[in-house]
C-alpha cells in the first residue's frame, strides 16, 4: 500500500463511504475551502461523477459545487445568454460528449471525422468566447468490436478508425490554444481501465448513463487535478530522502557499489526509474531538494560519483543532510525556499518519519515508498500534484533562478549593513504595458502566488487578455535582473480607473525577489506610468488577507496610504496625493 | 450471508443523505424526498458494491422501498439481523 497524507489517495473507497466523507463534510460549520464550480454541457447521463469530484475536491481542499446542463442541450445552452451557464459561471466547463448521441447515425457507414470537428470546433470557440472558464474536452471512445469483422483495419472510413481520427482532431485542436482548454481524454482513461470497469451498458441502457465507477473515478480526478491547478494548489517542490528512497540500501553501509541504483537489474533499476520521474519534474520547474539523515559528503559521492544517479546536485534548490530530525529540517527548507508548506511533496521510505511528518506537517503532502516497490515509478506523475495548467518559459527556467537566489543569499554574508548588499547587487527592473506574449505567465502567477499578494484574485489567461484590452484597466508586468541573472517576469500589477481615482485590483509578486525593496520601485514605477496616460488625482488600494499573505499585510502604509475603512481584516486604503509621496529607492536601476 | 441490517441502513441514509431514523421500513420516494432517479442509480450501485452481488435487470426497477429492497437482497441470498 502507498501511504498518502494530506492530498490525495491512490485508492477511492466505495460510494457509500464516499458519501458518508461528502454528507459530513456539507454538515459540518467550517466548510472549509477554496470554492471551485464545475458545470458538465452533456449530451448524456453523467450525474453519477458527482460524488467522485466532490470527493476528490475535499481531499485536496477544494470546496465543490457539481451542476449540470440540460440533457443534449449543449450547442443551444451556450448560444442561449440566459442559461444557466451565464447566471452563475463556472471555473471549469466539462463539455462532456457521448457519440453515439452527438451523432445518432454515426452506426452507418460514411459519416466523416472532418464533418464532426468542423461541428465540435465550433461548439468550443463559442463555448471559449462567451466564457471565462476553463474548458475540459472529452475523446471519445472507440468501439471494442470491429464492425467490419477482420477487415476493418484495411477499411480507412470504418467507424473505428474515424473514431481514432476524430480523437486526433480534438487533441489537435486543444493544442491550438492551449490557454483554455484541457483534454479529458477517454480514450485514455478507457484503455487504463479497461471496457469492464468503464462502460455500463445496463445503465446506458436503462438511464442513457454509460460509465461505470471505474471511469468516472479517473475523470473526476483529472478534474480535480485542472481545478488544483486553477485554483493555486499546485506542488511546488520535491523534498527526497536518500537511503532506499533515490537508491536500495544504505550508502553509509553498503558504499557505492553496494547500493541499488542501475538500469538493467532489479530492484535497482526500479529507483533509475524513480530518479527519471524526478527529472521530468524538475525540466517542468517543479523545485527538488534532499532532506535526508546521512553524512552530506556520502550523498555527494553519489550524486556526484555513481554512474547511474541521474539526480545531480546541480538540481537541487536546497538541501539538508544531517542528523536533526525531519520536521524541523522541512520547515527550514520552506524559510529558505520561501515557499509554504502546502507547496512541498515529502518522499521517504521510512513509516515513522512518514508519520512524524504527517503529524508535525499535516500541510505536506506525505508519499511513502510503496511495498510494491514496482509501483514506485508512477508515484510522482500519478496524482497530478504539480501539475500547472500551462507550462511557461518561467517554469523551465526556475530552478536556475532559485540556484541564482542561493547565491545572493552567500553573498549577503559578506556585507556589513542590507543596504550596502543590496547597492552591490546591480538591481534593475523593468516595468511596462502587459505585451500578449506575457498573458499566460501573469495569469499563471496570478493563480500560483500566495505570500506576497495583497488581494489573492485568481484570473484565467482570457480574463487577463480581457482586461489588457480594457482602456478603463491596466495591467503592469515587472521583470528582475541583477549581476547574478534575470528573475524574469515576477511581478503584476492590475488596475482600473474610476474618475480621477486609480483603484489597485491587485498587486502581487513571486516570494524569490522579495527582500529587495523591488516591491516599493515597482509600485512607483508602475504608478508613473499610469498616471501618463490616465491622469489620476489619487490611489485607492485594498488588502484582503488570508492564511498566507500575512507578510504583505502593512505594505500599502509602508508606502504611505492612508487606511480609510475596514472590515473583517479587509482593509481600504487610499493615497491622496499621488507620486510624490514615494521616494525613489536610489539603488535600483529602472530600464526602459 | 448475513450482515446487520444497521449496514443496509446505513447505505440508504448516506446515498439520499438524511438521518438513519428516516430509514424506516415504509421508506420509499413517498416518505425520502432526495430518492430520486439519480440518487436510485447510486442506490442500486451502492448496494451491489457494499453486498458484493449483481441485480438482475428487472430487480433494479422494482426495488422502489426499504421493505422491497430486503425482499429482492433475500433472493440474492443476503439477509439481515438486527
Amino acid at each position: 500500500m502507498t501511504r498518502t497524507i494530506g492530498g490525495t489517495s491512490n485508492t477511492t473507497p466505495t460510494l457509500s463511504e464516499m458519501l458518508e466523507v461528502i454528507n459530513s463534510a456539507e454538515l459540518s460549520s467550517d466548510a472549509s475551502g477554496i470554492p471551485v464550480a464545475f458545470n458538465f454541457l452533456r449530451n448524456f447521463t453523467i450525474e453519477g461523477i458527482e460524488p467522485f469530484i466532490q470527493y476528490h475536491c475535499l481531499l485536496s481542499g477544494l470546496k465543490p459545487k457539481v451542476t449540470f446542463g440540460n440533457y443534449d442541450m449543449v450547442h443551444q445552452e451556450v448560444l442561449d445568454r440566459s442559461s444557466h451557464l451565464y447566471r452563475s459561471p463556472p471555473d471549469i466547463i466539462a463539455s462532456a460528449l457521448y457519440l453515439d448521441t452527438y451523432i445518432p447515425d454515426g452506426w452507418r457507414a460514411g459519416w466523416s471525422a472532418d464533418k464532426v470537428i468542423v461541428s465540435l470546433a465550433g461548439l468550443f470557440a463559442d463555448i471559449a468566447q462567451n466564457t471565462d472558464a476553463i474548458i475540459a474536452v472529452n475523446t471519445f471512445v472507440p468501439p471494442f468490436y470491429s464492425d467490419f469483422g477482420i477487415t476493418t483495419v484495411k477499411d480507412l472510413s470504418s467507424h473505428h478508425n474515424e473514431v481514432l481520427r476524430l480523437n486526433q482532431l480534438i487533441r489537435e485542436h486543444v493544442l491550438s490554444s492551449p490557454a483554455r482548454f484541457v483534454l479529458a481524454d477517454w480514450e485514455r482513461f478507457v484503455r487504463l481501465v479497461g471496457a469492464n470497469e468503464s462502460m455500463d451498458y445496463r445503465f446506458w441502457y436503462m438511464s442513457k448513463a454509460p460509465f461505470k465507477k471505474g471511469f468516472l473515478d479517473l475523470y473526476a480526478r483529472e478534474l480535480v487535478k485542472v481545478a488544483r491547478a486553477l485554483k493555486g494548489k499546485s506542488k511546488k517542490c520535491l523534498i527526497l530522502d536518500c537511503d532506499n528512497t533515490l537508491w536500495g540500501g544504505v550508502i553509509g553501509e553498503e558504499r557505492l557499489q553496494g547500493i541499488k541504483l542501475d538500469r538493467h537489474t532489479y530492484p535497482g533499476n526500479i529507483f533509475y526509474e524513480f530518479q527519471k520521474s524526478i527529472q521530468r519534474l524538475h525540466e517542468r520547474g517543479v523545485l527538488i531538494a534532499i532532506c535526508s539523515k546521512n553524512n552530506e559528503q556520502d550523498v555527494w559521492e553519489v550524486l556526484e560519483g555513481h554512474p547511474d544517479c541521474l539526480l545531480k546536485r546541480e538540481h537541487l534548490s536546497a538541501w539538508r543532510v544531517n542528523w536533526s530530525d525531519k520536521a524541523s529540517n522541512i520547515r527550514s527548507l520552506a524559510a529558505e525556499l520561501n515557499l509554504g508548506l502546502d507547496s512541498f511533496v515529502f518522499v521517504d521510505d521510512s513509516p515513522v518519519e512518514c508519520g512524524l511528518i504527517g503529524e508535525m506537517l499535516p500541510e505536506v503532502t506525505v508519499l511513502q515508498v510503496p511495498e510494491k516497490l514496482f509501483t514506485y515509478p508512477q508515484l510522482l506523475n500519478r496524482d497530478g500534484l504539480f501539475d500547472t495548467l500551462t507550462l511557461s518559459s518561467e517554469d523551465r527556467q526556475r530552478s536556475q533562478m532559485y540556484r541564482n537566489e542561493a547565491n545572493r543569499k552567500s553573498a549577503q554574508a559578506k556585507f556589513e549593513t542590507l543596504d550596502q548588499y543590496l547597492a552591490s547587487l546591480s538591481l534593475s527592473i523593468t516595468v511596462h504595458y502587459l505585451k500578449d506574449e506575457e498573458v499566460a505567465r501573469v495569469a499563471q502567477l496570478t493563480q500560483k502566488t500566495n505570500q506576497f499578494n495583497l488581494t489573492t484574485r485568481r484570473y484565467s489567461e482570457a480574463k487577463i487578455a480581457a482586461l489588457n484590452s480594457d482602456p478603463d484597466w491596466a495591467i503592469l508586468s515587472l521583470s528582475v535582473r541583477d549581476k547574478f541573472g534575470e528573475s524574469g517576469l515576477t511581478g503584476v500589477l492590475i488596475a482600473h480607473r474610476q474618475g480621477a481615482t486609480g483603484i489597485v485590483d491587485s498587486l502581487l509578486m513571486s516570494c524569490r525577489i522579495l527582500g529587495r525593496n523591488i516591491e516599493k520601485a515597482f509600485v512607483r514605477e508602475a504608478f508613473a506610468i499610469m498616471e501618463r496616460q490616465w491622469r489620476v488625482k489619487a490611489w485607492r488600494a485594498e488588502f484582503v488577507p488570508t492564511q498566507k499573505n500575512q507578510q504583505a499585510a502593512d505594505f500599502w502604509p509602508t508606502i504611505g496610504f492612508q487606511e480609510i475603512d475596514c472590515h473583517d481584516g479587509h482593509i481600504v486604503y487610499e493615497l491622496p496625493l499621488a507620486l510624490p509621496n514615494l521616494e525613489p529607492i536610489t539603488y535600483i536601476a529602472i530600464e526602459e | 450471508m448475513q450482515y446487520p441490517e444497521e449496514k443496509l441502513k446505513q447505505v440508504l441514509s448516506r446515498i439520499f443523505n438524511v438521518n438513519l431514523d428516516m430509514i424506516t421500513g415504509d421508506a420509499s420516494p413517498d416518505t425520502i424526498e432526495n430518492w430520486d432517479s439519480v440518487r436510485h442509480m447510486n442506490l442500486v450501485l451502492a448496494l451491489e458494491e457494499e453486498f458484493d452481488f449483481e441485480f438482475t435487470d428487472d430487480q433494479v426497477v422494482e426495488i422502489i422501498s426499504y421493505a422491497l429492497i430486503k425482499i429482492v437482497l433475500k433472493e440474492h441470498g443476503i439477509e439481515f439481523i438486527q
